[in-house]
């Protein structure tokens, strides 16, 4: 069930109807466990089972770990136990296929059948939620939740099951625990951040995307500028598409009066690499800093260990986007390795005080736009012959028309100024009441009269 | 830390201005369209072909119809004149019988029963406390595939006017999301108008798509408010069918008690009777010359058992006798000639 379709207006009113009649009650917590596996079950009744398994493995786990004088032990059963689920999903049709082609190289005849895995949406988010909060129990940092039903809302909690953000425990559980007061604003702030979110996924994501599926469908086919303006689009694309869910899904929460992380920040104002990972899909950025990057060191042990660091911790999270679903996934490990060595390469001129307080800031906002951009390429294209054959094009090939729509032009041009204004002085300019509300009937007349009737799921679904 | 990444904020209060704002919008724009957009209907008007699936269209013309006290005359294709030019419809020609223009063609192609019952449900509200005139054609009962029995999903046509959750139709299974919004799109007269708006201007289109294919073009230059007329053509060559296929037919009748298309012909009739219309039901006239004799027997079996039925409900119905063959064009749609002869019979029958 996805969060643009028309099932889930019924869906969601009825639980959100049933809710507030039972948040004060203890009911209330088990009422947002039902509506939660209703919602996942949705997608495949099966996903349940696994989901059900996740829960009470790890629930297990944590009593085990707070009795035991080896917690380490049951730490490292639950972190297998969830990477072996999240592998065997996501790396299982991989790793069968590479198996494959090395038989065949090695002249063998045997073919291994390939698993045909349905895959489960939004495994890799709840199981990183649950990782995190095994972890953090084992740190004695959180307290471990012993009413299995708070712990199960914890892991499938609907509004943000199928992509986050990977909310903490330490936030969820602290909410979980208080009787949430819904109070008006909070309403009209869900409601905000919802027709947002709506917006940016069918009005602006899903838009873009036909371009960019129109030019990188064929990228032989097509000429420098078609490229170029292909891949802006998917820069645009992925981040409306993403953030548009995340802010459906903060909308939705906070209309049950819980507040989520934030997850997206601007990230195309970013004027450092490091700086657009800390605005980018924040809720993993900093799982990953704090349950990898730190564990292995962070910076706390000279020059070559942070850098590889960074490295490992960029690599394993474009390992992370690789997997099932995709048959090149060595796109995804590029882009990591990409991202990685911007990483490494631009750390110490981000610090030095020539780039901080010499280059001005919108030359080096459009640096770093351009280069994740074209890290983008490896994330869309196809494969690697495609990915190289796109770039290829960019550099070499002949100028023809882009047929580029100019509506697509304007809007991302308008939300380009509007994120600028936004952080700005003219930022009260932009924020007094009729604007906001001519926005807003702006937003519902476009997405009523223009937007696609189709439903187009979301690209990170398939993590 | 902003409240979200391109955020805008409404108070509860902005929130309820806004609404209020949409909903006025949402009510006054389809309403402004008809003033803006002409409907300009001479007596032999029919919906263009291409406008077949644009139902705020139909509602509209349904309006005009009834406030011009015509007589509508409702139906599918055999009725819209697949094979004929407007001008020689059956509606035509009772017209022309009748010296004035008291007929109107409401045929909508394509529109067998169980979609004809949606279309006069949710877009039909116009005819009332009038005199109908309602065809039923047998065809849609030649077979379980035409009768939508068949649990294999196809594409039939007007499915958005078809019953999306109760009575179930086997061989329809688009997702509950998608039946949602079409539910919405019925009761809801501005969703109604937005495919107007695609199908009239936008090649059938969200404007969206429509910028792909013309992306330096102004996304409103298509609204021109005029609308496709309906085209002094025929849809398709008006030829004998005895020149196309000659071989007899055998088909796998479906019986009216088993019969979806039946019950949905019920349906539609029901409604139409609440709403305080007097009706008279055309039953055919079916391409009998066709059938080969077992496939006959079954059909006069079936055409008995509907009139039977309709007398028992006391509802005034025709069954009029096969044309010639030369005036059918295939197993339902008469030729000109054939409409001319059916007016006759008709125009005698409703004056006696």
């Amino acid at each position: 069930m996805l969060f643009q379709t028309w099932i889930f207006l019924p869906f969601f009113l009825v639980a959100y109807a049933v809710y507030l009649a039972l948040k004060r009650t203890r009911f209330g917590n088990l009422w947002i466990l039902i509506a939660s596996y209703v919602f996942y079950g949705w997608f495949h009744p099966l996903f349940l089972l696994l989901i059900a398994y996740s829960t009470t493995i790890d629930y297990f786990l944590t009593a085990l770990m707070a009795k035991s004088r080896r917690p380490r032990l049951w730490l490292t059963l639950s972190i297998v136990n969830s990477l072996g689920l999240l592998s065997f999903f996501k790396y299982g049709n991989f790793i069968t296929l590479k198996l494959n082609d090395l038989l065949l190289a090695l002249g063998g005849s045997h073919i291994i059948e390939m698993p045909g895995l349905l895959f489960p949406v939004g495994i890799s988010f709840y199981l990183f939620k649950s990782i995190g909060y095994v972890i953090d129990c084992y740190r004695g940092e959180v307290e471990r939740e012993k009413n299995f039903i708070r712990h199960a809302v914890f892991v499938s909690f609907f509004p943000i099951l199928v992509m986050g953000p990977i909310e903490r425990a330490q936030n969820l559980f602290r909410q979980l625990r208080d009787t949430p007061r819904i109070t008006a604003p909070d309403v009209a702030d869900g409601l905000s951040l919802f027709l947002v979110g709506l917006f940016k996924k069918l009005a602006l994501a899903d838009y873009l995307g036909l371009y960019v599926d129109k030019i990188y469908d064929a990228p032989a086919d097509h000429q420098a500028p078609a490229l170029m303006l292909a891949t802006f689009a998917f820069t645009w694309q992925i981040y409306f598409d993403f953030g548009g869910y995340t802010d459906m899904a903060r909308g939705l929460a906070r209309m049950m009066g819980f507040r989520i992380m934030l997850n997206f920040h601007h990230p195309y104002l970013a004027d450092g690499l490091g700086d657009f990972w800390r605005r980018w899909h924040i809720s993993l950025s900093s799982w990953f800093r704090d349950y990898l990057y730190i564990p292995l060191g962070g910076n706390r042990k000279g020059n070559f260990a942070t850098y590889r660091n960074l490295f490992l911790t960029m690599l394993l999270s474009g390992l992370w986007h690789a997997g099932l679903g995709h048959g090149a996934t060595l796109t995804f490990v590029v882009w990591g390795v990409v991202h990685g060595l911007g990483l490494m390469l631009t750390r110490k001129l981000e610090r030095s005080p020539f780039y901080r307080d010499k280059i001005p800031r919108i030359i080096k906002q459009m640096a770093v736009f351009i280069f994740v951009a074209f890290a983008w390429i490896f994330f869309r294209a196809a494969g690697l012959d495609d990915a190289g054959l796109i770039i290829a094009r960019i550099f070499s090939a002949g100028w023809a028309d882009p047929q580029f729509p100019l509506l697509m032009v304007f809007l991302i041009f308008a939300l380009w100024l509007y994120q600028f204004a936004v952080e700005s002085r003219i930022r009260r300019f932009v924020n007094i009441a009729p604007v906001r509300v001519g926005a807003v009937v702006f937003m519902i007349l476009y997405l009523t009269l223009f937007a696609s009737s189709g439903v187009r799921s979301f690209i990170y679904m398939q993590f | 830390m902003p409240h979200s990444s391109h955020e805008i904020r409404l108070s509860p209060r902005e929130w309820i201005i806004t609404l209020v704002i949409i909903a006025g919008l949402f009510y006054l724009i389809p309403v402004g369209w008809q003033r803006l957009e002409s409907l300009e209907t001479n007596p032999d008007y029919r919906i263009p072909y291409e406008l077949s699936s644009d139902y705020w269209l139909f509602s509209r013309y349904c309006r005009s119809v009834c406030a011009a006290d015509k007589m509508p005359v409702i139906g599918d294709s055999v009725i819209w004149g697949q094979y004929v030019k407007p001008d020689q419809t059956l509606t035509h020609y009772l017209n022309e019988l009748a010296g004035a223009d008291l007929y109107a063609n409401l045929g909508v192609d394509g529109t067998h029963p169980m979609v004809l019952a949606g279309l006069i449900e949710y877009y039909g509200k116009a005819i009332k406390d009038k005199d109908v005139i309602l065809h039923l054609n047998l065809l849609w009962m030649t077979s379980p595939r035409a009768d939508l029995q068949i649990e294999k999903e196809f594409a039939f046509n007007h499915p958005r006017l078809a019953p999306q959750f109760i009575p179930p139709i086997p061989c329809y299974t688009a997702s509950v999301s998608e039946k949602i919004g079409i539910i919405m799109e019925r009761r809801v007269p501005f969703f109604s108008w937005l495919n107007h708006l695609h199908r009239a201007y936008y090649d059938n289109q969200n404007l969206q798509n429509w910028t792909l294919e013309n992306p330096y073009a102004c996304p409103f230059a298509p609204v021109t408010f005029e609308l496709i007329p309906p085209g002094g053509r025929e849809r398709q060559k008006p030829i004998p069918w005895t020149e196309k296929t000659a071989a007899p037919q055998a088909f796998p009748w479906v019986e009216p008690d088993t019969s979806l298309q039946w019950q949905a012909f019920l349906r539609l009739v029901k409604t139409l009777q609440k709403r305080n219309n007097r009706l008279f039901i055309i039953v055919g006239p079916f391409n009998e010359h066709m059938l080969d004799d077992q496939s006959r027997k079954t059909y006069t079996a079936i055409k008995n058992k509907v009139e039977t039925c309709l007398q028992e409900k006391n509802l005034p119905c025709y069954l009029p006798p096969p044309l010639p063959p030369s005036l059918y064009a295939d197993a339902s749609h008469p030729l000109p000639a054939g409409y001319a002869q059916l007016a006759h019979q008709l125009f005698e029958l409703l004056n006696r």
